[in-house]
C-alpha cells in the first residue's frame, strides 16, 4: 500500500500516521504526510498511490478542488474532516469513506477495510464521477452513465449521449463506489441495471444483456446465476 | 393607513369649515359711506341731507370728531322676534346710530387725547326690531380716530340675524381653536421627543413649526373674545406676521434638511433675506406681506420637495402630493382658508417624514440589538466551531494515548481558554490585558495541536486600554490558519500599541512563511466579526488595514478619538 496523508494539523497527522502503520503493518509500502494543498496536488500527479487520506480544510483553503482532483485519480480517497456537514458532498464526489474527527483506531480501520474488501458497500450517495480532462477536472453525473468497460488499469465510461470518456480508476474500484445501482455482469463490464431491457441468448449459448438503446453486452458465465436470482 | 385617514379627516373638516362660513342670501344692501368732519347731533337723523358729504377723507388730525353716514337697504324684515344684528369693525372710538337712534357706544369719541384708550375693534350690535323694517335705513357713526388719523373709513359692515352672527363667530372660533390645540399637542410631543434625543434637529424644527401655527391661529382667532383696542391693531398684525415669518422660514428649512441639495446654506440665506424683505416692506400693507411670505414659502418648499422626488428620497412623493393639494384648496376656496388648511397639510407631510425617520431609527436600533446578539453568539461559537473543537479533540486523543501527562497540560490550557471566553462572553469592551491572555492561551493550545513554536511579543501596550472582545484573538486565529512556520519551526506574532491625539492603533504582525490570502470562509467571517465588533463600539470612527508584508502579514486597527 502506498498512502498519502494530506493534513495541516501536525498532531492529527501524526495520529493518522501512527494508526495507519499499526493497522496495515507489513502491507504498508510507503506513507507520506503533506500539509499544504499545492504540494499535495503536485505529489498526486507524480507518484503512484493506492489511497489518499484527505483533510478538506487546509490552511483555511477550500479542499474541494483537491477533492475533485483526488477522486479523478486511480486511487481511492478517504476524507477525514472536522466538518460532518461536508460528508454528503464528499460522498457525492465519490469518496470511499468519510471519517469525522475526532476518530479512534476502530473507525479508521473500518474505513481502511473498505479499500481491501471485496464486499460491496451499500451506498447510493455518489452523484458524479470526476474525470481528468486537459488542465481541468470534469464532473460526469452518474445518471448520464450507461455502462463501464474495463480497459486494463483504466476504464471507459459509456454515456447516454453516446460519448465515451476515460477514467483512471480500475473497474474494481468503480464497482466498489457504484455497487448500489450498477452490476458487474462480466469481468470487463459494469452496467447500470435500470438501463437493461432484457437478456437474450446468442449462438453458442452465450447470454447477452440488451440495453434500452439496443446495445448488447456479454454476461459472464459465472455471473449469470447470481444476476438471474437478483434481477430477473 | 393612518396617514390617508388623517388626510381625509382634514379634508372633511375643511369642507365643514367652509360650509359653516357659507352665507345665506343677502338680507341687506350697503350703499356708499360718506364722511364729514365736524359734530352735530342732527347728523344722526335718518333724513339729513348728506349730498355734500365727502366720499373719502384722508386725514383727520388730533382726534377731531367726524361723522360717517351709510345708507343700508333692508331687503327683508326679520321674522318674528328674532332681531337683526350689525357687525362692524371701525378704526376709532365712536357712537353708532341706526335711523337716528343710538344703538351702541364704543369708547369716548372726541376725548381720546385726554382719556385712556377704551373700546374694541370688533363689535356686534343689535338693531332694534321696530327699526329693521324693509326699506332704506341710515347707519350714522360719530367717531374720532386719534391713533391712526390717516386711516379713515373703509369699514366692514355685516347685517344678519343677531344670534346667527354671534354663533357663527363662536363656531368658527371653536373650530380654529381645536385646530390650534392639535398643533399645540403635537408641538409639545415632538419637543419632548427632541429633549430625549437632542441630535434630532428636524424634530425640534417640526415642534417649533407646530407651536408657531398654534400661536398664529390663536392670535388671529382670539379677536372675538379678547377685546383689542383699534390702537393696538397694528401691533397685533405685526405679531401675526412675525409668526408667519417664522413658519415661512422653518417649513422650507425643514424640507431642506430632509431633502438635502447642493448649495443649501446659500439658498437658505437668500430665502431668509427675501422673507425679511417682505416682512419689513410695505408699511401697513399686511395682506401684501402675508401673501408674499406664504407664496414664497410654498414655492421654496415645492422646489425642495420636487428635488427630493427627483432624487427618489423616501416620502417625497407624498409630501409633494400634500403641497399640490394645498394649491387645489387655494384654487377652490381662496387665500385665508387655504392658508390654514395648506399649512395643516404641509405639516402633515412633515409629520409623515418624521415618522419615516423614527421608523428608520427604530429599525436601525433593532438591527443593532440583533447584531449584538449575533456577535455574542459568534464569540461563543469560536470554541465550539468544528474546525477548532474537533481538531483539538483529535489532537487531545492522541496526546492522551501517547503521553497522558502532556494531555493533562493540554486540557488545562483548553480549560483556561474556555474560562476566559466565559468571562468576556457578554461584554462589548474588555481590558487589553485580558485579550492578550486570551491570545497567549490560544497559542498554548495551538502548540499542542500544530507542534510548532509560537512566540508572542508586545510593544507599548497601555494596560488601561479596552478593546472589543476576541478581535485580536481572531487576527491571531487567522494568522495561525494561514501561516506556515519559518525554517526553525517558529511562527512569531507581535502586537504594537501606539496612540496620539487623533487615534489609537494596534498593529498586529505575523512573522511566518507562505502566508496566503484566500477567499476562504474563516478569513471572511473572521474579518467580518472584527469589523462588526469595531462598529458596535466605535460606530464609524475606526479603520482596519490588512496586507501582506515581506515577513508575513500585517493588520492595523486604528480607533479615532
Amino acid at each position: 500500500m502506498n498512502i498519502l496523508i494530506v493534513e495541516d494539523e501536525s498532531r492529527v497527522a501524526k495520529r493518522i500516521e501512527r494508526l495507519t502503520r499499526d493497522i496495515f503493518g507489513e502491507a504498508l509500502q510507503s506513507l507520506t504526510h503533506i500539509n499544504t494543498l499545492h504540494e499535495a496536488l503536485a505529489f498526486i500527479e507524480t507518484h503512484s498511490l493506492d489511497l489518499v487520506l484527505l483533510d478538506l480544510n487546509l490552511n483555511g483553503e477550500d479542499g474541494f478542488d483537491l477533492l475533485s482532483t483526488a477522486v479523478s485519480q486511480s486511487f481511492h480517497t478517504i476524507v477525514i474532516s472536522a466538518y460532518k456537514d461536508q460528508a454528503i458532498t464528499a460522498f457525492e464526489y465519490g469518496v470511499l469513506d468519510f471519517v469525522p474527527k475526532p476518530f479512534n483506531r476502530d473507525r479508521l480501520e473500518q474505513a481502511f477495510h473498505r479499500t481491501v474488501t471485496k464486499d460491496k458497500i451499500e451506498t447510493d450517495k455518489i452523484k458524479v464521477l470526476a474525470i481528468k480532462k486537459r488542465n481541468r477536472i470534469q464532473l460526469i453525473p452518474i445518471e448520464d452513465l450507461l455502462y463501464i468497460k474495463g480497459a486494463g488499469a483504466y476504464t471507459e465510461l459509456f454515456l447516454i449521449d453516446e460519448k465515451k470518456e476515460l477514467h483512471d480508476k480500475s473497474l474494481e474500484k468503480l464497482e466498489q463506489l457504484l455497487s448500489n445501482s450498477f452490476e458487474r455482469i462480466h469481468k470487463s463490464y459494469l452496467v447500470k441495471m435500470s438501463e437493461v431491457k432484457g437478456v437474450t441468448v446468442a449462438s453458442g449459448s452465450k447470454y447477452m444483456a440488451e440495453l434500452k438503446n439496443g446495445v448488447l453486452l456479454p454476461i459472464g458465465r459465472t455471473k449469470y446465476k447470481d444476476l438471474k436470482a437478483k434481477w430477473f | 393607513m393612518t396617514l390617508k385617514f388623517s388626510l381625509c379627516f382634514l379634508l372633511v373638516s375643511v369642507l365643514l369649515l367652509a360650509s359653516s362660513c357659507a352665507q345665506d342670501p343677502a338680507i341687506s344692501k350697503e350703499h356708499q359711506t360718506v364722511f364729514k368732519i365736524g359734530d352735530h347731533p342732527t347728523w344722526a337723523d335718518k333724513d339729513w341731507d348728506d349730498n355734500n358729504w365727502e366720499k373719502r377723507i384722508k386725514y383727520v388730525p388730533d382726534g377731531q370728531v367726524f361723522w360717517s353716514r351709510t345708507k343700508i337697504d333692508i331687503l327683508s324684515a326679520p321674522e318674528g322676534l328674532r332681531p337683526y344684528g350689525l357687525q362692524i369693525d371701525v378704526y376709532g372710538e365712536y357712537e353708532i346710530f341706526w335711523d337716528g337712534v343710538l344703538i351702541g357706544r364704543n369708547g369716548n369719541p372726541g376725548q381720546e387725547a385726554e382719556l385712556p384708550p377704551e373700546g374694541k375693534l370688533w363689535i356686534t350690535y343689535g338693531i332694534p326690531a321696530h327699526l329693521a323694517t324693509e326699506g332704506v335705513h341710515v347707519l350714522a357713526v360719530r367717531l374720532s380716530n386719534y391713533y391712526f388719523p390717516d386711516h379713515i373709513g373703509r369699514y366692514v359692515i355685516e347685517i344678519a340675524d343677531y344670534e346667527d352672527l354671534l354663533t357663527s363667530l363662536l363656531i368658527k372660533t371653536s373650530y380654529m381653536h381645536v385646530f390650534a390645540g392639535a398643533f399645540l399637542i403635537i408641538s409639545i410631543y415632538f419637543l419632548f421627543l427632541f429633549l430625549n434625543n437632542r441630535k434630532e434637529y428636524p424634530t425640534l424644527i417640526f415642534s417649533i413649526c407646530c407651536f408657531l401655527i398654534f400661536a398664529l391661529v390663536l392670535t388671529v382667532f382670539s379677536k372675538d373674545y379678547v377685546p383689542v383696542h383699534y390702537g393696538l391693531h397694528v401691533i397685533r398684525l405685526q405679531i401675526i406676521n412675525s409668526f408667519l415669518l417664522g413658519i415661512s422660514f422653518l417649513i422650507p428649512y425643514y424640507f431642506s434638511m430632509q431633502f438635502p441639495y447642493p448649495r443649501r446654506k446659500l439658498s437658505l440665506i437668500l430665502y431668509a433675506a427675501l422673507l425679511i424683505f417682505f416682512w419689513l416692506k410695505g408699511g401697513h400693507a399686511f395682506d401684501f406681506k402675508t401673501v408674499s411670505m406664504v407664496l414664497s414659502m410654498w414655492c421654496f418648499s415645492f422646489g425642495m420637495v420636487a428635488y427630493g422626488v427627483y432624487k427618489n428620497v423616501r416620502g417625497a412623493r407624498l409630501v409633494l402630493g400634500t403641497l399640490l393639494l394645498s394649491i387645489a384648496v387655494f384654487l377652490a376656496s381662496g387665500f385665508v382658508v387655504s392658508m390654514y388648511t395648506g399649512m395643516g397639510l404641509i405639516l402633515l407631510g412633515m409629520l409623515y417624514l418624521l415618522t419615516l425617520n423614527i421608523k428608520a431609527q427604530r429599525l436601525a436600533y433593532e438591527n443593532s440589538l440583533i447584531q449584538s446578539t449575533r456577535l455574542r453568539l459568534e464569540l461563543l461559537k469560536k470554541n465550539i466551531q468544528p474546525h477548532f473543537l474537533m481538531n483539538t479533540l483529535t489532537s487531545l486523543m492522541d496526546w492522551v494515548e501517547e503521553s497522558p501527562k502532556k494531555g493533562v497540560l493540554f486540557i488545562e490550557a483548553l480549560a483556561k481558554e474556555f474560562d476566559l471566553f466565559n468571562q468576556i462572553e457578554n461584554q462589548t469592551l474588555i481590558p487589553i490585558a485580558q485579550e492578550i491572555t486570551l491570545c497567549r492561551t490560544h497559542l498554548e493550545i495551538m502548540e499542542y495541536r500544530k507542534e510548532l513554536n509560537y512566540f508572542w511579543e508586545e510593544e507599548g501596550i497601555d494596560q488601561e486600554q479596552k478593546i472589543p472582545p476576541a478581535i485580536l484573538h481572531t487576527l491571531l486565529e487567522n494568522g495561525i490558519t494561514h501561516s506556515l512556520p519559518l525554517e526553525d519551526n517558529n511562527i512569531r506574532f507581535k502586537l504594537i500599541f501606539e496612540s496620539n491625539i487623533q487615534y489609537r492603533s494596534y498593529t498586529f504582525l505575523t512573522f511566518a512563511a507562505g502566508v496566503r490570502q484566500g477567499s476562504s470562509r474563516e478569513e471572511g467571517t473572521g474579518l467580518k466579526y472584527i469589523k462588526a465588533r469595531l462598529t458596535e463600539s466605535y460606530q464609524s470612527s475606526w479603520d482596519l488595514e490588512s496586507e501582506p508584508t515581506d515577513h508575513g502579514w500585517k493588520n492595523v486597527i486604528k480607533i479615532y478619538n
